[in-house]
């Protein structure tokens, strides 16, 4: 066949290569040319193959540079090694994915893997933990609370090496043990609480399992009265009565550990830390905040303080929140606080006669327990 | 037939460097393309025979393998850490008998994902055309894995040798080139003469226990120092010796590895390559330090009523040094994985597979394939799990 050419006629290309069939390991030898008629690679002398070049996949990522490895976009095992990278240049799909894999079920399969991991994070571990906080002995609930108050100490420190130390002011906690009388009085039933104020500026504070309550400084020194940190009391006390921390502790042990999971070695640590920070962050359901609101305002009525201070504490934590503090108390994180608010507001019947809880100097010595 | 080496450490650190980058970017998602491609370099700078390997791994099948995984170990932690948490405050009053059964539950599940790590590597291994193979068998692995580990425990390692080869043997027997099986030969006992640095390193250690009873501490603390440098020594020669030993008794289709890697030389690459790492993320890490240390005393300074004094590194400013320091924070991991690759992963490859050959000269020519083992769970278990598979 005589073909007219008309401008620039390519180099014809030609070279020697070695060429495995991908059915035996005998390596064999060919010469191979371009086709340019047909655009295709030619094998000669020892083999016999024509591959189309918009069908040639390169190997990627080898190493040396000095020979290219081919393959048949459509073919897993053939493969022909070239001495030098010469042909680069005539292979239009030279660096597309071969379609030799089948990728399509596989997508299924990952969407079913993240479902399975959500379902077990957030339905079967909250649901198992709530029905094993149950049932969990009192001295099992206290040492949950134990080793949880003491990893919040050791994460809140940002060297992690000493933790954030507990305040012992001997005035101080003598007024905050004034404080707790005077709610433990209007319970229903006595409660064995163990109360503490961590020296830290998060205006915050929360409950642990085995009836802990926990303080921040921070909101010590921003409350204005006695009276809005003894509706705070009230409020976990609330979540205490109804053992929230003990279902939160267990849930946050079961699915902990599956986030640091999906993260390799360097995110690892970071994650971690966001779950520290989630364990004092505290979101308990809206339904348990609200009970817990409700608690607090019979208790507080019945201890002959204003249910309303609850609602100034709320609101004095809303001005703060924007810019006091980077972290967020778990008070402001409900979109609801505004609901909150106004049902503290309700709950205080007209002409209520509040008595103080705190003398003046009780109050002084309150506020400067971590000194 | 002897094996030739090919590619540079420019090439492999750019590698490295540009696919940890997108790792990093990616929130940890690319280093199952980053794994993948650092093997594929890998296989193909290294070539018996003139023919290079290579690697046929798909990242995609890597990733869909390691959810699986964390699937299986999501309900494992999430559900069985719950229920022994549970029952450890309830009976015991504290987590330490929780941490020490979930920890205990792993281990099974630990050779378990080495095993399988190893069936999917060499499954997506080539050579020559034809596809490696390990036949299934995890579990009795992992069971094996477990009595020998029991049986070395309780005879202070005199059995571990013993341990070595069986488990070798237990792999090496079922592995295929093509359709050639391969065989371990040799018995356990010839492995001994691996374990003798580390025999004069306890030997030296007991003579310091010795010495330090008899109120010699200044002796003991230097025997304790000199026997804790041979061990370090011991455990490389250990691997290296035991290696060598093993492939020599190895065959497939009648033609005999040989590997002559020398222990010392192994170990100056990792004590010389770590170091020189090392000294390339100084700068970063003292940077680091310092932006740290700046952060730290600001707070105490603001702490202790001195707000002023900080202004300029309050506010913005602050966030700016946090963002700074989250950077060399990555560079630091970037730079770190990327230099031990070439300084200590590629020089030992190198120095192992410059000792392979194989003889006699073209035994595998008639050597057929094997099917696909398509073992979509990948290596899963192994990612999840962190077994430590180097490459
Ligand atoms: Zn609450």
């Amino acid at each position: 066949m005589t073909t007219l050419r008309i401008g620039r006629t390519p180099e014809t290309f030609s070279t020697s290569a070695t060429y495995f069939d991908g059915t035996s390991a005998h390596p064999v030898p060919v010469s191979v040319t371009v086709d340019e008629e047909a655009h295709a690679l030619v094998a000669h002398a020892g083999a016999d193959f024509r591959w189309p070049l918009s069908e040639i996949r390169e190997v990627l990522d080898q190493a040396g540079g000095d020979q290219m490895v081919i393959q048949l976009a459509t073919d897993p095992v053939q493969r022909l090694i070239l001495p030098d990278r010469a042909l680069e240049p005539r292979l239009p799909n030279r660096t597309k994915r071969p379609k030799v894999t089948n990728r399509g079920p596989l997508v299924g399969w990952a969407f079913a893997a993240v479902a399975s991991v959500a379902l077990i994070i957030f339905v079967l571990v909250p649901a198992m933990a709530n029905q094993l906080a149950r049932f969990i002995p009192p001295e099992g609930e206290r040492a949950l609370g134990e080793v949880t108050f003491n990893q919040i100490r050791s994460a809140l420190d940002q060297t992690g090496l000493n933790p954030v130390p507990v305040c012992e002011n001997r005035a101080g906690l003598a007024a905050l043990e004034k404080m707790e009388t005077r709610l433990q009085d209007a319970l229903p039933e006595e409660h064995g609480l163990t109360v503490a104020v961590l020296d830290h500026d998060m205006i915050n504070a929360f409950a642990l399992p085995g009836n802990y309550v926990v303080f921040f400084r921070g909101l010590i020194d921003n409350a204005q009265t006695p009276e809005e940190v003894a509706a705070v009391f009230a409020h976990e006390i609330g979540h205490v009565v109804s053992r929230d921390p003990t279902r939160h502790a267990l849930r946050s042990a079961g699915s902990l550990g599956v986030l640091g999971l999906l993260f390799g070695d360097f995110a690892g640590g970071a994650a971690v830390l966001l779950l520290a920070e989630r364990l004092i962050e505290a979101n308990y359901s809206q339904d348990a905040e609200a009970q817990a609101d409700v608690f607090a305002h019979q208790v507080l009525r019945d201890a002959q303080i204003a249910p309303s201070a609850l609602a100034t504490m709320f609101e004095r934590f809303r001005e703060l929140g924007g810019d006091a503090n980077p972290f967020v108390a778990h008070f402001l994180s409900h979109p609801a606080l505004g609901d909150r608010i106004q049902a503290a507001v309700d709950a205080t019947p007209n002409g209520f006669q509040s008595v103080p809880v705190l003398t003046a100097a009780e109050w002084r010595a309150l506020q400067s327990i971590c000194d | 037939m002897t094996t030739e080496l090919a590619g540079s450490r420019g090439a492999l650190f750019w590698l490295a460097l540009k696919t940890g980058l997108l790792t990093v970017l990616t929130l940890g998602f690319y280093r199952f393309w980053m794994k993948t491609r650092l093997r594929r370099w890998y296989w193909s700078a290294i070539r018996p025979g003139g023919h290079p390997l290579e690697y046929v791994g798909d990242p995609v099948e890597k990733l869909l393998g390691f959810l699986f995984a964390v699937v299986v170990l999501a309900f494992y932690i999430g559900i069985v850490n719950l229920i022994l948490m549970f029952l450890s405050f309830s009976l015991f009053q504290d987590n330490f008998a929780a941490y020490t059964a979930s920890l205990v539950g792993v281990i099974p599940l630990w050779f378990f994902a080495q095993y399988r790590a190893r069936r999917y590597i060499l499954a997506r291994t080539r050579w020559r055309g034809l596809r490696f193979g390990l036949e299934p068998g995890a579990w009795g692995y992992a069971g094996r894995a477990l009595w020998h580990w029991a049986l070395t425990i309780l005879t202070l390692g005199i059995l571990w040798p013993r341990m070595t080869f069986w488990l070798e043997k237990y792999k090496t027997d079922r592995t295929f080139f093509g359709s050639a099986r391969m065989n371990q030969g040799g018995r356990w006992q010839m492995l001994y003469p691996a374990i003798i640095p580390l025999v004069i390193a306890a030997v030296i250690g007991a003579l310091g226990t010795a010495s330090f009873n008899f109120g010699e501490p200044e002796v003991a603390a230097g025997l304790w120092v000199i026997a804790a440098m041979i061990a370090l020594y011991g455990f490389v020669h250990y691997r290296v010796v035991t290696l060598r030993l093993l492939t020599n008794a190895k065959t497939v289709n009648g033609v005999s590895l040989a590997l002559s890697p020398s222990p010392f030389r192994v170990t100056m690459i990792y004590v010389l390559g770590t170091l020189l790492a090392a000294a390339a993320v100084f700068l970063p890490l003292v940077i680091l330090g310092l932006l740290l240390l700046t952060i730290q005393s600001a707070d105490v300074l603001a702490e202790v009523g001195m707000e002023d004094i900080v202004a300029p590194i309050a506010g913005a400013g602050r966030y700016m040094i946090i963002g700074a320091s989250v950077v060399i924070y990555f560079t630091i991991f970037l730079l770190w994985s990327a230099l031990t690759n070439v300084f200590v992963t590629l020089p030992v490859v190198r120095h192992y597979f410059s000792t392979l050959t194989l003889s006699p000269q073209d035994g595998v020519a008639n050597i057929r394939q094997r099917p696909r083992d398509e073992f979509a769970e990948a290596e899963g278990f192994a990612d999840a799990l962190d077994v430590g598979a180097s490459l």
